[in-house]
C-alpha cells in the first residue's frame, strides 16, 4: 500500500469522481488535486506496487490482467484463438499504464484530419477530429515532461540493447533513417525521482525498478500525497447517475465485497479503458437515456479500434537474446506517413518487441504445435521481434456491446466485442510484415515468421470526439454532448487512431481536459 | 470435482504424445511428464475434459495401428495431424502450450534467463553484448533530410 493514506471524502460531499487509474484517470487525479480540486478515485483493481510485481509472463498476467469474462465475435483472428480474452489490459492501480511499453510517438497533423486527408473509404466511418494537433502541442510538451520520454526536453536516448542492434542495423540498411531508441518513457538516467534502467527485460509485467513511468508510480502517490485525493481500490464503478436537470451527479459502485455505495458527484470523469467505458455508459441508461447515457447519437461502443498490429519475429544464425533489456526502446518512424502509393491509407511504426519463451509459446502461431512450431522456439536465443502498429479504419459494426447472458461476479452483463478487419487494416499489415521481412534480411535472417495480433492492448474509439453531436459522444474537451459534467477521459474519446501508441496522447487529452475542468470550476460553469 | 483416474501406462501414453505434437529430442523427460500431470489435472476440474481425455488415450492405439508410443517422431505427429481436432488433442495442446514453456528446465534448455531483477538486471549482464553487427545510432536522424508526412498526391484537393 502507499505510505501515505488516502484522503477520506464523504459519500454526500460532490466531489470529482474519477472512475480508473490509468493514464487518463491518474493524470487527470494529479492535474486537478494539483489545483485545489478534491477527488474521488474508483478503480476495480488492487494497489499493486513494484515489489509485489513479478517478473514472470504468466504469474503477472495472472496478478493484473483484467481477467473478468468478456466475449468476442467477428472475423478476427483473437475470436478464435483468445475467444474470451479480446484485450491485455490491466486491472490495479495505474491501470494499463503498470504494463505498457514505453514508446511516446506523437500523432501526426494529417492524424487529426483524416477524413479531409484520406476521403471517403467504403466501410470506413472516419471524421476529423474537432481539435488539431496545435491544440493539442503544448500538452505533449506537458506529457512528454511528466513521462519523462525519452530523446524529449533534454532526456538523453536510451542505450542500444541486442534486439534493437538487429532493429537498427537492419533499418539503416534498407534505407530507413528514421530509427531510434525512442522517445521512450522510461528513465535512462535518473529523473523526476525515479532512477535509470538497469535493463532488467520486464515491461508488461510492470517495472519492479521504476525507471519507467506509470501513473502508479508518479501522478496517484502525489495526488494523494496532496490531501484531496480519496482513492478506493477493489471499488468498480456500476452506474453513473444524473439529475432533473440532466446533469452528472453521482457514481454507484460496488466495493471488494460486492456491497453497493453512491459517491455524490460534481463531474465524473470515466477513464476505464475502450471497453469498460462504453459498457459502463450502457449500463446507465436511463428513462431520459433509454439506450444508454449520452448515447442519443447511437454511437457509444462504435468505432472501436484496436491498431493495425502484427509482429515478425527473425531467426539467425548467431544469438541475438532478445530478451535482455528494455522491450519497446527502439522505433522506425519511416513508415508513418500518408503516402497512398502504398496501397492505403495511413501510416504505421515499426518498433522492437521482446516475448519470454511462455508468451511467445502462446502468442507467436496461435494454436500452432509440431516441428514448425518447435523449430521457432528451438530458435529462441537467435530470434529478434518487432512489432507492426499502425492507424486502423474506425467502422461503425466494430463495437462493444452489452452481453446479457454472460454475468460477471457483480451480476453485471459483460461486454462482446466484435471486430472485422478493414481491408485497408489487412493492407497495411501485409506492407508491414513485407518491410519487416526486407529488415530482418537485410541483416541476415535466415527466417522470419509472421505473428498475427495479441489481445489488443491499444483499445481507442467507442465514446469519440465530434464537432457535431449525431457524429460522436464528447465534445472537444471530452465533455458528453448530452451530459453537461460527465467527462470521457480515457482512449476511448479518439475520433480516429493514429499510428502511434496511444498513452502520450492520452496522458495529454487529460492534462488538457484536467484545466478546462479547473477552469469551468473557477467560472462555476460546473 | 470429478475424479478421473489414469493409470501410469495412460500417463506414459499421454507423455510420449506430448513429445510427438511438441518435438524437442534434446528435452528431458521432466517438462513433459510435469506437464502430462497439469493435463491429468485438467482433466479432473471438469467432467467434459475428463470423459474426453479419457476416450482419447484409450483409443490412441487403435488410431496408430497398434502402438503409438512405439511409432517414430515423424509418424506420430503425422498420427496427430490426422486428429487434429480432436476435443481431448485440444484439450491437451491448450495446457502443453502453457505448461511446457513455462517450466523452468525448459528456459534452461533454450537460452532464456528469465528474471534479472535480482541480479541487478542485464546492465552489467550482457543486455549489449551482441557483437556480430556493427553498434547503431541510438539518437533520432538529424540529417539533412526531412520525413515527409503526407505524399504531395495524398494532400486534400491534390490532382490524382
Amino acid at each position: 500500500m502507499s505510505e501515505t493514506t488516502s484522503a477520506s471524502i464523504p459519500l454526500e460531499d460532490e466531489a470529482v469522481v474519477i472512475i480508473g487509474s490509468g493514464a487518463g484517470g491518474g493524470t487527470l487525479a494529479y492535474e486537478l488535486t494539483q489545483r485545489g480540486i478534491p477527488c474521488v478515485v474508483l478503480e476495480a483493481g488492487a494497489y499493486l506496487t513494484p515489489e509485489d510485481y513479478e517478473n514472470d509472463e504468466w504469474g503477472a498476467f495472472g496478478q493484473m490482467a483484467w481477467l473478468d469474462p468478456r466475449t468476442t465475435s467477428g472475423s478476427w483472428r483473437v475470436a478464435t484463438d483468445f475467444p474470451t480474452l479480446p484485450a491485455w489490459i490491466v486491472k490495479a492501480v495505474g491501470g494499463s499504464t503498470t504494463h505498457w511499453s514505453g514508446a511516446t510517438p506523437r500523432f501526426r497533423e494529417y492524424e487529426f484530419r483524416t477524413r479531409s486527408y484520406y476521403g471517403d473509404i467504403p466501410g470506413a466511418n472516419l471524421i476529423d477530429w474537432p481539435i488539431t494537433l496545435a491544440d493539442l502541442a503544448p500538452y505533449y510538451d506537458k506529457a512528454e515532461i511528466a513521462i519523462g520520454s525519452s530523446h524529449r526536453h533534454g532526456r538523453p536516448p536510451l542505450p542500444a540493447n541486442n534486439n534493437y542492434k538487429v532493429f537498427a542495423g537492419g533499418a539503416e540498411r534498407i534505407g530507413y533513417k528514421y530509427y531510434a531508441t525512442g522517445p521512450y518513457g522510461t528513465n535512462a538516467e535518473p529523473y523526476d525521482g525515479r532512477p535509470g534502467s538497469i535493463q532488467d527485460g520486464f515491461n508488461f509485467q510492470g517495472d519492479k525498478f521504476s525507471s519507467k513511468w506509470s501513473t502508479a508510480v508518479r501522478e496517484i502517490p502525489r495526488a494523494i500525497a496532496t490531501g484531496l485525493c480519496d482513492l478506493r481500490t477493489s471499488c468498480q464503478a456500476v452506474q453513473i447517475q444524473h439529475d432533473r436537470t440532466g446533469r452528472a451527479s453521482g457514481v454507484v459502485y460496488a466495493d471488494a465485497d460486492g456491497v453497493l455505495h453512491r459517491q455524490a458527484a460534481r463531474a465524473v470523469c470515466l477513464a476505464g479503458n475502450s471497453l469498460e467505458s462504453p459498457r459502463l455508459l450502457l449500463l446507465s441508461a436511463s428513462a431520459s437515456h433509454p439506450d444508454g447515457l449520452a448515447n442519443g447519437s447511437g454511437q457509444v461502443g462504435r468505432n472501436y479500434m484496436r491498431h493495425m498490429t502484427g509482429s515478425v519475429y527473425a531467426q539467425f544464425e548467431q544469438p541475438v537474446r532478445m530478451y535482455r533489456g528494455e522491450t519497446m526502446a527502439g522505433i522506425v518512424a519511416d513508415e508513418a506517413r500518408l503516402d497512398t502509393s502504398r496501397g492505403f491509407v495511413g501510416g504505421y511504426y515499426l518498433e522492437t518487441l521482446s516475448l519470454g519463451p511462455a508468451f511467445l509459446a502462446a502468442f507467436v502461431e496461435p494454436g500452432a504445435w509440431g516441428r514448425e512450431f518447435t523449430e521457432i522456439m528451438d530458435a529462441y536465443v537467435r530470434t529478434a521481434g518487432l512489432w507492426i502498429v499502425g492507424e486502423d479504419m474506425p467502422q461503425e459494426s466494430n463495437r462493444i456491446t452489452l452481453r446479457p447472458s454472460v454475468t460477471d461476479a457483480i451480476g453485471l452483463p459483460v461486454v462482446d466485442v466484435h471486430v472485422d478487419d478493414h481491408p485497408n487494416d489487412v493492407a497495411m499489415r501485409e506492407h508491414g510484415y513485407g518491410r519487416a521481412d526486407l529488415l530482418y534480411e537485410a541483416v541476415g535472417a535466415i527466417s522470419t515468421h509472421h505473428t498475427p495480433p495479441y489481445p489488443s492492448t491499444h483499445n481507442l474509439g467507442t465514446c469519440r470526439m465530434s464537432e457535431k453531436p449525431p457524429e460522436g459522444v464528447v465534445d472537444r474537451f471530452g465533455q458528453a454532448h448530452e451530459v453537461p459534467g460527465l467527462f470521457v477521459s480515457d482512449g476511448s474519446v479518439m475520433t480516429t487512431g493514429a499510428a502511434a501508441n496511444p498513452t502520450l496522447t492520452i496522458v495529454a487529452l487529460a492534462i488538457r481536459q484536467a484545466e478546462f475542468i479547473a477552469e469551468a470550476f473557477a467560472r462555476h460553469e460546473l | 470435482m470429478p475424479d478421473f483416474t489414469f493409470t501410469p501406462t495412460q500417463r506414459a501414453l499421454l507423455v510420449r504424445l506430448l513429445r510427438a505434437a511438441y518435438p524437442h529430442p534434446t528435452f528431458p523427460d521432466g517438462p513433459f511428464e510435469r506437464t502430462a500431470d497439469a493435463v491429468i489435472a485438467k482433466a479432473n476440474e471438469n467432467t467434459w475434459d475428463g470423459l474426453t481425455l479419457a476416450a482419447g488415450l484409450n483409443s490412441l492405439d487403435e488410431r496408430a495401428g497398434g502402438n503409438f508410443a512405439g511409432l517414430s517422431d515423424d509418424v506420430a505427429e503425422k498420427v496427430l495431424r490426422e486428429i487434429a481436432d480432436a476435443p481431448f488433442f485440444r484439450m491437451i495442446r491448450g495446457v502443453a502450450v502453457v505448461g511446457i514453456y513455462d517450466d523452468h528446465e525448459v528456459w534452461e534448455r533454450l537460452g532464456y534467463e528469465g528474471s534479472s531483477f535480482e541480479l541487478g538486471g542485464y546492465l552489467h549482464r550482457g543486455f549489449d553484448d551482441l557483437d556480430w553487427l556493427p553498434d547503431p545510432r541510438i539518437t533520432e536522424y538529424d540529417g539533412p533530410d526531412q520525413l515527409v508526412e503526407v505524399a504531395p498526391d495524398d494532400e486534400p484537393g491534390a490532382q490524382s
